[in-house]
Order: C-alpha cells, then structure tokens, then sequence
C-alpha cells in the first residue's frame, strides 16, 4: 500500500517518541532523591514539556488559520483553525493527564486550583476541545467559521498568559527548565532526552496538522459530490 | 505502588491513547479517499478541492 508523506511523517513522530520513552527510562540520569518526594515519577517530565510545547505549537497554528479565515476568508486558513484545535486537544490532553500523574505522586493531589499555570494551560485545553465538539455540532457556513475563528484568535491571549505565569505567578509547579533563571538549568543528557522529546513531538504534531488537512479537504470533495448528486 | 510500576502505566496509557488517535485520523483518511476516488470515478466528476463556503463567500462580498 502507497504510504504518504504525511503518514511517514506520522510514524516518524511515533518512532522518535518510543525512542524518547526508551531513554527516559533506561538512560536519563535520576533526579535528587532528596529533592522530589517520587523521584522516579519525575521522568515523565520527558513526556509532559514536549506535549506542552506541541500544544503550543499547534495553538500558534489555530491561531494563525483563525486570523486567516477571518480577515481574508482563506480556505487554507479554516484547515489551520480545524487541525489546529484537534492537533492542541490531543497535546494538551496529553499535557494535562501527565501532569496530573505527576502531581498525584508528587504532591499528593492531581491539580491545584489555585496555580495559574495550570489553571491557564487547562482552560486552553477546554478552549481546544469546544472547538472541536462544536465545530462537529455545527452546519459548516460562514457564521460557524467566524463565530469559531473569533473564539481561536481570542482563545490566544491564553498562550502568553501561561507563558508569564511559568515566570510570575510560580506557586507550586516548578519554574522553566529552559530559557529560566540561572537555577533552572537541567544536565546535558537530561536535555538531550528532553529535546528528542521535543522534536518527536513536533514532528508528530505536523504530521497530524497535515493529515487533518486533507480530511478536511476531502470533507469539501465530498460536499461537492453531494451537490452533484442534488443536481445544485 | 512503586514508582516506575505507577510511572509505565501511566506512560503506556499516553501512549495508547496516542497510537489510537493517529491510527482513527489516518484510517479516517484513507477510507474517505478511497470512497471519494470511487464516486468521483463513477460519475465521471473531475476531483476538485474547492472549498464551496469560501468560494460562496468570495462571490457574495463580490
């Protein structure tokens, strides 16, 4: 069977993440046993950062196609929007459910309601995941798409946000391992893990964000067969 | 539960929640693909990815 650029992509993605399981595993050295409560439950850090920086990414994406659609009416743009907010429900779910592991063993309690960082980061997620729900509940027109672009471009403001809180508002999950303070800085094989992460994140995240693309496109090739069919 | 114990069953479960994910996008794609060539074959219909709401809108702002 042809395989295609995206679905290589894809496995590509998924190949880089095994191997980033792998290590984190088998190879990434152990953190202080005295500074962490569950010290080992600390590896899904190598999990937790590179879905958050997908879910980043693919917010950027939503973002982008939602100004698209809305100040120039591209088609090109509402494909962003949708694979945008379906690539930033997955990673930021996956974001999310790691980080409440985490937080289980570690702190003792899987959120905490008053830490911005995540209190932001969540309701992104949310924003992601009425996108998706509602844009399926929806007849797909002009108003639908703007009234769900207006929600993608304003939706943003939330990017930064859980970018200062990471900085400012530190209260109880840890400060930036990259680009942080001087005391923030991690070992060289932790970050090699962690950008392996990261890549094998990214390239899965283009993988998808190319896919849902072209089911989107073929979305519109079926509505045109619907229209042959109705004789319009 | 033990640490790592706790830490693969977590992991495993992204992971399976991930691989399900990729495999109902892709699947997805593939079965509309192979549908559409088929009905575009049989009505002799040229393929064509014109999104009809943004064509709809250009012609109504014109």
């Amino acid at each position: 069977m042809r395989v295609k650029a995206n679905e290589a992509v894809l496995a590509l993605g998924f190949l880089g993440l095994m191997i980033t399981l792998y290590l984190a595993f088998n190879w990434a050295p152990s953190v202080n046993i005295n500074a962490f409560q569950s010290p080992e439950s600390q590896r899904i850090f190598y999990w937790h950062v590179p879905a958050a920086w997908a879910a980043f990414i693919a917010f950027a994406v939503l973002f982008v196609g939602s100004a698209m659609w809305f100040f120039k009416r591209s088609s090109l743009g509402w494909k962003l929007h949708i694979a945008g907010s379906e690539a930033g429900l997955a990673c930021g779910l996956m974001a999310v459910w790691s980080g409440c592991v985490w937080g289980a063993a570690e702190w003792g309690t899987p959120w905490d309601w008053e830490d911005w960082r995540l209190n932001t980061f969540g309701l992104l997620t949310l924003l992601a995941l009425f996108l998706v729900l509602g844009r399926q509940s929806q007849p797909d027109g002009v108003e639908t798409r703007d009234t769900f672009s207006t929600f993608g471009l304003y939706g943003f403001i939330l990017v930064p946000l859980t970018y200062v809180a990471t900085r400012i508002w530190v209260i109880r999950h840890p400060g930036p391992v990259i680009a942080g303070d001087e005391d923030s800085s991690i070992s060289g094989d932790m970050a090699l893990v962690l950008m392996i992460g990261a890549i094998s994140f990214t390239t899965l995240i283009v993988g998808h964000i190319l896919t849902s693309m072209e089911i989107t496109k073929f979305e519109q090739r079926l509505e045109r067969l619907q229209k042959e069919l109705d004789g319009e | 539960m033990e640490d790592k114990t706790y830490l693969s069953i977590a992991y495993l479960g992204m992971i399976f929640g991930l691989a399900i994910w990729t495999w109902t996008v892709v699947s997805r794609s593939r079965n509309m693909e192979r549908r559409i060539i088929a009905m575009e074959q049989s009505l002799d219909i040229k393929p064509d990815d014109a999104d009809s709401v943004a064509v709809t809108n250009d012609h109504n702002e014109a």
